[in-house]
C-alpha cells in the first residue's frame, strides 16, 4: 500500500464509519483514535523518504506529491488530527456532548483532517484550492456543535468571509494559469505545481504580481492575516475545543502552506523583493492588531485566537527575511502548532469546569485543577516566547535572520510588539492561576488521562527549545530551498 | 468570423456585468434571484460560445454544468428560502444607491486598470471581455461588504464566483475540466452549508438581518 493511502485513507475511513454507524456508538470514536495513529505513522514515513533524498509521488501525472514542505505540514496535521481524535467528543467520559454531536464531530472533523492532508499533498494547485475551500465547509459545520447565538454568528462570519477570501485565491490561480497558458499553451498537468515551477522564470512578471496579490489576500484570509482576520477570533473562540485546536494549530498553517507554494512561483518570476514587501506589510499589521487586541482581552479563548493572529504575522515577517528567516518561520510554525493546539484543548477543560470564557471569572485555576493549571501556565509561557520552550528558539532565530538581512528597525518594531503581547498575556495568566477558587466550582482534576498527550506536547516543546534534531533541521532546510530562497 | 466571436464575448460579458449591477439599485430579493439566474444563463451561453468558436468541446460540459447548477438548481433553492422569509424585505443597505453606483463605476474602472497587462499579453479573441469579468469580481465583493441581509450576501458571493468563472473562460478557454468539476462541487456544498446557516440564523435570531450578528466583539 502506498504511503499516501495510509496518510489519506484513515481519516476518510473514520468519517465513513461514523456515517455508517447510526446512532453514534463509543467504538466509532475509539476506531477513529486508533486509525489516526496510522496517518501519523504515514507522515513520519514521508519524513523518512525526504531524509533518504527522494520525493514520493503517486497517481497519474504525479497527482499526489510530498516534498519537504508537504511533509512538515502533513506531520503537523496528523499530530493535531490524532490529538483531536483521542480527545474529541465521544471517546472519554462525560464531556458535555451527546451522541448526535459526537457523531457529527467524527464525520466532519475527520473530513476536515482529510481535506487538510489532501491540500498539502496535492501537486495540482487547482486541487489544492478545492481542498482548502472544502476545509471551510467541513469546519464551519462543526462550529455550532452547541447551537447558541454566539456560535451561529461566528460560523456565519467564518463561512462568508472564508468563502469570499478563498474565491479570491481562485482568481489568483486562474490568473497564473492564464499566464502559463499564454506562455506554453494548454498542456497536460499545467496546474501542477512542478510544471508551473519549471517555467516560472519565464512567466509574465506583471501578471504574476497581480495573481500573487489575489492569492495572498485569498489564502491570507484563511491564515488569519490582518486586515482579513475578522472572522478568526469569533470562530476560534466559539468552536468546540478540538476544532479550535485544529483550526488554530493547523488550518492557519495549511493556508500559509498555499501561500508559500505560490511564493516560490512568484519569487522565480519576479524576484524576492516583491513578495518580501507584501509579507512584511501584512505581517506587521497582523502583529499590531494581534498584540493590541491581547491587551484589552477579557476572554481567554479569544486571547488565544488573537495570539494566533500575532504568530501568523510573525511567521509572515519571517518569510520575508531571506533563507534564515524562512527557516526560522517554518520552525516557528511547527512550534506554534504544538503549543496552540495544546492550549486550546486545555482551554476546553477550563471552560468545561468553570462554564465561562471570561478571564475575570476564572480564578484559582492552580487550586481547582492543579495539572491543567500548570500545563496551561507552561503553554502561555511557551506562546509568549520564554525559554526553555521551542518558540523562544524560533523567535530568536527569526531576530537573528532579521539583523542578518539588514533590517534592524523592522526587528525593533517586532520586538516591541512581542513585548506588548508578552506583558498582556502574562497579566491575564496571573489573574487566572491564583486567588480563591471561583464559587460553585468543584475542586479536583477530574478525568485526568487527556493530560497525558497534552503533557507530551509540552515535553516536545521543551525538547525543541533545547535542541534542534538533525532530521528536523534537514527537513526545514529542504523547505527553504522549495520556497525559492 | 473572429470579429463576430470577439463581439459576442464582449456582449455576453457586458450582460453578465450588468446583471451584477442590478443588485445595487433594486431592493427586493426576488429581483436579486432573477438577476443571478439570468447572469448564470448568459455566463453558460458565453462558455458554450467560446467552446464553439474555440473548438473546445469540453466547454459544452462546463456550460451545461453551469446552467444546471447556477441557472436552475441554486435559483430554485434561493426561491424556496425567499418564500420562507417573505416577511423580510431588503432594508436600506449600509451604503445608499447613488453612492453604490458611483463606487461600482470606479471599481469597474479599476478592473480595467489592473487587467491591462492581461489584455496586452493575450492573443485570444476573447480578451476584451476580461476587464468586465474583473469588474464583476470587484463589484460583487463590494455587494457582499455593503448589504445587511444574509441572503443578499450569499447572492453577492455567488456572483463573485460567476465573475471568476467568466475570467477563466475568457482568459484561458477554461481551466481543466476535472478541476472545474471540483469547483462545481465546492460551490454546491458551500451554498448548501450557507443555506443551513441562514435557516439557523433565522431560527436563533428570528431575522436574517446580519446587523443582529454583533454579539462577538473584541
Amino acid at each position: 500500500m502506498s504511503v499516501f493511502s495510509l496518510l489519506l485513507g484513515p481519516p476518510l475511513a473514520s468519517a465513513l464509519l461514523a456515517v455508517a454507524v447510526t446512532p453514534y456508538r463509543r467504538f466509532v470514536g475509539w476506531a477513529n483514535a486508533l486509525l489516526s495513529l496510522l496517518s501519523l505513522g504515514a507522515s513520519v514515513a514521508l519524513w523518512g523518504h525526504i531524509l533518504a533524498g527522494d520525493v514520493p509521488t503517486s497517481g497519474p501525472g504525479e497527482f499526489l506529491r510530498a516534498d519537504a514542505l508537504s511533509t512538515l505540514l502533513a506531520l503537523c496535521v496528523s499530530v493535531v488530527g490524532a490529538l483531536a481524535a483521542w480527545l474529541g467528543p465521544g471517546v472519554g467520559g462525560d464531556d458535555g456532548y451527546d451522541g448526535a454531536q459526537a457523531r457529527r464531530f467524527r464525520i466532519f472533523g475527520n473530513l476536515f483532517v482529510f481535506t487538510m492532508l489532501f491540500a498539502v499533498t496535492s501537486n495540482n494547485v487547482g486541487f489544492m484550492w478545492i481542498a482548502i475551500e472544502a476545509t471551510t465547509i467541513t469546519s464551519a459545520l462543526l462550529i455550532p456543535l452547541h447551537v447558541t447565538k454566539a456560535s451561529v454568528e461566528a460560523s456565519w462570519k467564518y463561512i462568508l468571509i472564508g468563502s469570499v477570501g478563498i474565491a479570491l485565491a481562485f482568481g489568483g490561480t486562474v490568473l497564473s494559469y492564464f499566464d502559463f497558458v499564454n506562455l506554453a499553451g494548454h498542456r497536460e498537468g499545467a496546474l501542477n505545481w512542478t510544471v508551473l515551477m519549471a517555467s516560472a522564470s519565464r512567466l509574465h512578471p506583471q501578471v504574476i504580481q497581480l495573481a500573487f496579490v489575489f492569492i495572498l489576500v485569498g489564502y491570507g484570509t484563511k491564515a488569519g492575516l490582518a486586515p482579513m482576520h475578522t472572522w478568526l477570533p469569533d470562530a476560534h473562540s466559539e468552536a468546540p475545543a478540538p476544532l479550535s485546536a485544529m483550526m488554530s494549530g493547523v488550518l492557519l498553517a495549511v493556508a500559509l502552506y498555499a501561500v508559500i507554494r505560490w511564493e516560490a512561483v512568484a519569487n522565480a518570476a519576479v524576484g524576492t523583493r516583491f513578495t518580501d514587501g507584501l509579507f512584511i506589510a501584512l505581517g506587521i499589521l497582523s502583529l499590531v492588531i494581534g498584540a493590541f487586541s491581547l491587551v484589552i482581552q477579557r476572554n481567554y479563548k479569544r486571547m488565544l485566537a488573537y495570539s494566533s493572529i500575532e504568530h501568523t504575522g510573525l511567521i509572515c515577517v519571517g518569510l520575508a527575511l531571506g533563507p534564515l528567516g524562512t527557516f526560522a518561520a517554518m520552525l516557528h510554525l511547527l512550534n506554534h502548532t504544538l503549543a496552540k493546539s495544546m492550549m486550546f484543548f486545555l482551554a476546553g477543560r477550563v471552560l468545561q469546569r468553570y462554564r465561562t470564557t471570561e478571564i475575570g471569572r476564572v480564578s484559582g485555576l492552580l487550586t481547582v485543577m492543579p495539572w491543567t493549571g500548570r500545563l496551561f501556565a507552561a503553554g502561555v509561557l511557551a506562546v509568549v516566547g520564554l525559554p526553555p520552550f521551542g518558540l523562544f528558539i524560533s523567535e530568536f532565530a527569526l531576530f537573528r535572520a532579521g539583523f542578518a538581512a539588514g533590517r534592524p528597525w523592522l526587528m525593533g518594531l517586532v520586538l516591541v510588539l512581542l513585548v506588548v503581547a508578552f506583558v498582556s498575556m502574562i497579566g491575564h495568566l496571573n489573574r487566572m492561576l491564583y486567588g480563591a477558587p471561583a464559587p460553585g466550582v468543584t475542586v479536583g482534576e477530574g478525568n485526568g488521562w487527556p493530560l497525558v498527550p497534552l503533557g507530551v506536547c509540552a515535553a516536545a516543546l521543551v525538547v525543541l527549545g533545547l535542541t534542534l534534531p538533525a532530521p528536523l533541521q534537514e527537513l526545514l532546510a529542504g523547505i527553504v530551498e522549495i520556497a525559492g530562497r | 468570423m473572429e470579429s463576430v466571436f470577439s463581439q459576442l464575448c464582449v456582449l455576453g460579458s457586458s450582460l453578465v456585468l450588468i446583471f451584477g449591477l442590478i443588485l445595487l439599485w433594486r431592493r427586493g430579493v426576488t429581483a436579486y434571484i432573477n438577476a443571478f439566474l439570468w447572469q448564470s444563463t448568459v455566463l453558460s451561453g458565453v462558455t458554450a460560445t467560446v467552446g464553439y468558436f474555440g473548438h473546445d468541446p469540453e466547454l459544452y460540459w462546463v456550460a451545461g454544468g453551469l446552467f444546471l447548477l447556477k441557472g436552475v438548481a441554486i435559483p430554485r433553492l434561493l426561491r424556496r428560502m425567499e418564500r420562507r422569509f417573505a416577511a423580510e424585505r431588503e432594508l436600506e443597505p449600509y451604503v445608499n444607491t447613488a453612492t453604490s453606483l458611483v463606487v461600482s463605476g470606479l471599481l469597474v474602472l479599476f478592473g480595467y486598470a489592473i487587467t491591462r497587462p492581461l489584455v496586452a499579453l493575450s492573443q485570444l479573441p476573447t480578451r476584451a471581455g476580461m476587464p468586465l469579468a474583473m469588474g464583476l469580481v470587484l463589484v460583487s465583493l463590494f455587494v457582499v461588504l455593503s448589504r445587511k441581509k444574509a441572503l443578499t450576501q450569499v447572492i453577492g458571493f455567488l456572483m463573485l464566483e460567476n465573475g471568476l468563472a467568466l475570467l477563466a473562460v475568457l482568459g484561458t478557454y477554461g481551466i481543466p475540466l476535472i478541476v472545474e468539476l471540483g469547483v462545481f462541487l465546492d460551490v454546491l456544498m458551500g451554498f448548501l452549508v450557507m443555506q443551513i446557516f441562514i435557516y439557523q440564523i433565522h431560527e436563533t435570531f428570528e431575522s436574517i438581518d446580519v446587523e443582529q450578528l454583533n454579539r462577538l466583539r473584541h
